[in-house]
């Protein structure tokens, strides 16, 4: 009878801890996220950013081909004329309003393979989250990169 | 034209397959025939070929007796090879694609491909010859060309040298088709450049017209500049409303602002042509002065107000005015609008003041206003008389027609105005005469084409209208002092040349010629718009309402009509702007632009076309026949309508010459309506059978 107990109930539990036991040393898999971030793969397509030349003009010309491009067509574009003392981009052409409805947005990519410039980049931050739908449309300000980091990616 | 029928057709092969042609076709149209196209940058349907960009290379054989074809050891141009019999073309062969390769090679090496900035990018025929004929890469790996960018030719037209391809399609046009030869080559060879002559402004009044008929984006809009991409434009066809040749075009919209106007091909109306005028002239739907709010005055000043509160207040006003009521009209109202407009005047108000002229004299007799020709009529006239003002500021596409009668089927033109025209150029005869002294010239020349002697500068005018001619003359003659006398001498000159119609008084404002056919005049007693305007001031008319117009840029005599809007009770300015009479207005109703609702316009020729709506009315603005439902509904109880279409349905029962219009049969090229006296034939046969 107590055989039978050891063998059936006691044998197995003790095999199992063991093979906790034994994992415990190995690198954990999980991340503490928030906090911690996990890197993630380089062709990552989450958040979108409009991007500058190292000099810090807009790489933009308000071209419209992601607009185009975009299966879900939530990109909305307006271009203006660069003038001598309003430049924006190099060239005649750049876009006066750049506007994303993040809601929309499936995350392809193809307004990225569009863009004849590489204006139009998505990145790696996917914290997208946000309470009002009005939030999600991503205005040019939102998504142009800050003049100061321009050049550093 | 009748004579297409008697061409002697010739048998050619194309891609093996025989097909019979007109002798003397050129072969880019002849393949079409067939379902082919062969690509083309400089041929222009409506224009000679040049055969300058050899884009439209084929190849070329003739079959010989015993069968055998003999090819020739070049490929042709297509776009200048004439049909002949036994003609064999190849458009499809291994050789001809690396030819047209070789082309697009040679014109992209000297381009920029700068599409993405390009606004004909999307919509360009290098664009899209390149994707089905072109080198799918490039080879050029030189320095590229460099030339000025964007330089302005004309408030309109932004020229960007360094995409032309040198297709002369726009010194074509200018020369061809306008006629006012603005444009021309400047230097030789590899460094040809569009230009004006010694660098001046573009000035023509169908400038646009060459943006559309660039192949690339050389010429482009200056007001459209950078506004939208063809992929985020939506379009819907309508009319201009601008004058009264009732152009057909594009309305192109983006995000609920018309951005753009392009000539949308109606052979019988504008070919496809538009003017300057009304692709360019659209600003006032965006304007800062539009009227959005409805405005009632209380105690001296304009307050806003609702528009329930606004209807109690008119209808109540004109109700008890009664026949001491008025309401001028404007050009631009729709066949609906002045339907209604008359039903409620005649009706609910019971008056019988009611106009829609404002010219100095107002003629009374119908056959002044008569119309007997279509646009189209002018290419097979046996002569042509332009009498009156500048045809080509009056009608400027009815000018493009009379010019290309000139130009194309050798139609001679006689001009007779007081002052220089365009259409000067090319008139076989001119006849100038002094204001005033119309009458006596025309029934000079009256005697003349009926065979009797008179003055040396008449002579040459009299041997080209006798025998029959068309008459381009415009409402504009009722401005001179000898007024409808005019009108008769010009209908005497018709009948002595042997044509009574020949007769053409044509409509200036876009929708006169509608105001005509509906009877937008006094009834029985009633009064005509000087008389409305001296009631006015007198104090006889109490409520005065303006639907679509400005009395003070309509009417010559700005005291009269500041003393009658100042005088009237009750004065009702239906505008879509604000304009001078606003000021003086008890109640203003905002109104629609044509963009803004749907109805249907009638042309000079009368031509019926439908207009769509394609945006969002300004702030509380609505359209003027919905105004004139409610009206009825609040004075009378009348079923209003609930829709244009059915209105139309109301005025086809009620006038015989609309009869059988309808919304669904209007698509497309619209309707002509029947001329009064076979409209009343028709409606007897009908009455008579039924
Ligand atoms: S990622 Fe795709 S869906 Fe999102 S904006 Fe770009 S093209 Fe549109
Ligand atoms: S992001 Fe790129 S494709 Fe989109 S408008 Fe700007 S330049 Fe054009
Ligand atoms: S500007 Fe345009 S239409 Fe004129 S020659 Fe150049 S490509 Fe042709
Ligand atoms: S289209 Fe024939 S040569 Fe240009």
């Amino acid at each position: 009878m107590i055989t039978e107990i050891v063998g059936d109930v006691i044998r197995p539990i003790l095999g199992g801890l063991s093979l906790t036991a034994r994992r415990l040393r190995r690198d954990k898999a999980t991340v503490m996220y928030p906090e911690e971030k996990r890197e993630l793969p380089p062709r990552t397509r989450w958040r979108h950013v409009l991007a500058r030349y190292e000099n810090g003009l807009e790489k933009c010309i308000g071209c419209s081909l992601c607009a185009g491009a975009c299966p879900a067509r939530c990109i909305y574009v307006e271009a203006a004329e660069n003038t001598d003392e309003e430049r924006y981009s190099p060239g005649e052409r750049y876009a006066k309003r750049y506007e994303i409805n993040m809601i929309r947005c499936i995350f392809c990519g193809f307004c990225q393979e569009a863009c004849p410039t590489g204006a139009i980049v998505l990145r790696k931050d996917f914290e997208l989250a946000n309470y009002h739908r009005d939030d999600f449309i991503y205005t040019k300000e939102m998504l142009l990169e800050p003049l100061a980091i321009a050049g550093e990616q | 034209m009748g004579s297409a029928a008697e061409q002697k057709l010739v048998k050619i092969t194309v891609n093996g397959t025989e097909v019979e042609v007109p002798e003397g076709e050129l072969i880019v149209e002849s393949v079409k025939r067939l379902g082919l196209e062969i690509p083309i940058f400089c041929y222009h349907p409506r224009m000679k070929p040049v055969g300058m960009c050899r884009m439209c290379l084929v190849e070329v054989g003739f079959k010989q007796a015993d069968g055998s074809v003999r090819m020739m050891p070049k490929p042709q141009a297509g776009c200048t090879l004439p049909a002949s019999e036994n003609l064999v073309v190849v458009t499809d062969s291994e050789s001809i694609h690396r030819d047209r390769k070789g082309v697009l090679e040679f014109l992209l090496a000297n381009h920029p491909l700068d599409c993405p900035i390009c606004d004909r990018g999307g919509e360009c025929p290098l664009q899209n010859n390149t994707i089905f004929y072109g080198p799918s890469t490039s080879r050029f790996i030189e320095v590229k060309r460099h030339l000025p960018k964007a330089v302005p030719l004309s408030e309109y037209v932004t020229l960007d040298l360094e995409r032309c391809i040198q297709c002369g399609r726009c010194v074509r046009f200018t020369e061809e088709i306008s006629g006012d030869s603005q444009l021309a080559f400047r230097f030789r060879g590899a460094e040809m450049q569009p230009s004006t002559f010694e660098l001046t402004d573009f000035t023509s009044k169908f400038s646009g017209n060459v943006i559309e008929v660039c192949p690339v984006g050389a010429l482009t809009s200056s007001k459209y500049r950078f506004r939208s991409r063809p992929w985020d434009l939506e379009t819907k066809a309508s009319i201009c409303t601008e004058c009264g040749n009732g152009c057909n075009v594009w309305l192109d919209y983006r995000s609920g602002k018309l951005v753009r106007i392009n000539g949308r091909t109606n052979e019988l109306v504008n070919e496809e042509w538009t003017c300057d005028r009304g692709k360019f002239g659209q600003e006032y739907i965006d304007s800062p002065e539009r009227l959005d709010r409805v405005l009632l005055r209380k105690a001296d000043a304009l307050h806003e107000s609702s528009w329930p509160e606004a209807m109690d207040a008119i209808a109540a006003r004109f109700v008890e005015s009664g026949d001491s009521s008025a309401m001028l009209v404007g050009p631009r109202a729709t066949n609906e609008d002045l339907y209604l407009a008359r039903e409620i005047v005649t009706k609910t108000f019971g008056s019988r003041n009611l106009d829609h002229r404002w010219t100095k004299n107002l003629p009374n007799n119908p056959e002044a206003t008569a119309v007997h020709s279509r646009i189209a009529d002018f290419e097979t006239a046996r002569a042509i008389l332009i009498f009156g003002n500048d045809l080509s500021d009056e009608q400027p596409i009815l000018y493009l027609r009379v010019r290309k009668a000139w130009s194309q089927f050798n139609v001679p033109v006689v001009v007779i105005s007081d002052r220089a025209t365009s259409a000067d150029a090319f008139a076989e005869a001119v006849v100038r005469y002094a204001p005033g002294e119309e009458v006596e010239i025309l029934t000079s020349l009256s005697g003349m084409v009926r065979g009797g002697g008179g003055s040396e500068d008449l002579k040459r005018a009299s041997e080209i209208l006798r025998g029959g001619f068309l008459l381009a003359a415009s409402s504009s003659v009722f401005n001179s002092a000898s007024g409808e006398a005019t009108a008769v001498a010009l209908r005497d000159l018709c009948a002595s040349a042997g044509t009574p119609d020949g007769y053409n008084l044509f409509a200036l404002g876009a929708n006169e010629q509608g105001a005509r056919d509906l009877g937008i005049l006094p009834t029985e007693g009633g009064k005509d718009t000087k008389r409305i305007l001296e009631a006015c001031a007198s104090g006889e008319v109490k409520s005065l309402w303006l639907l679509h117009c400005d009395p003070f840029s309509l009417y010559h005599d700005r005291g009269l009509v500041e003393r009658a809007l100042e005088n009237v009770e009750f004065l009702v300015v239906q505008d879509i702007l604000a304009t001078e009479a606003t000021l003086f207005a008890s109640a203003v109703l905002p109104s629609c632009s044509h963009a803004e609702y749907e109805g249907t316009y009638t042309n000079i020729e009368r031509r019926v076309q439908r207009v769509p709506r394609i945006l969002p009315p300004k702030g509380s603005a609505r359209p003027p026949w919905q105004v004139f439902c409610d009206l009825r509904l609040a004075a009378t109880g009348a079923m209003p309508f609930f829709g244009p279409s059915e209105v139309m349905e109301a005025i086809a029962k009620e006038h015989s010459q609309f009869a059988g219009v309808s919304y669904s049969g209007l698509a497309g090229e619209g309707c002509v309506l029947a001329s009064a006296d076979s409209a009343l034939a028709s409606a007897g046969i009908e009455g008579g059978g039924g």
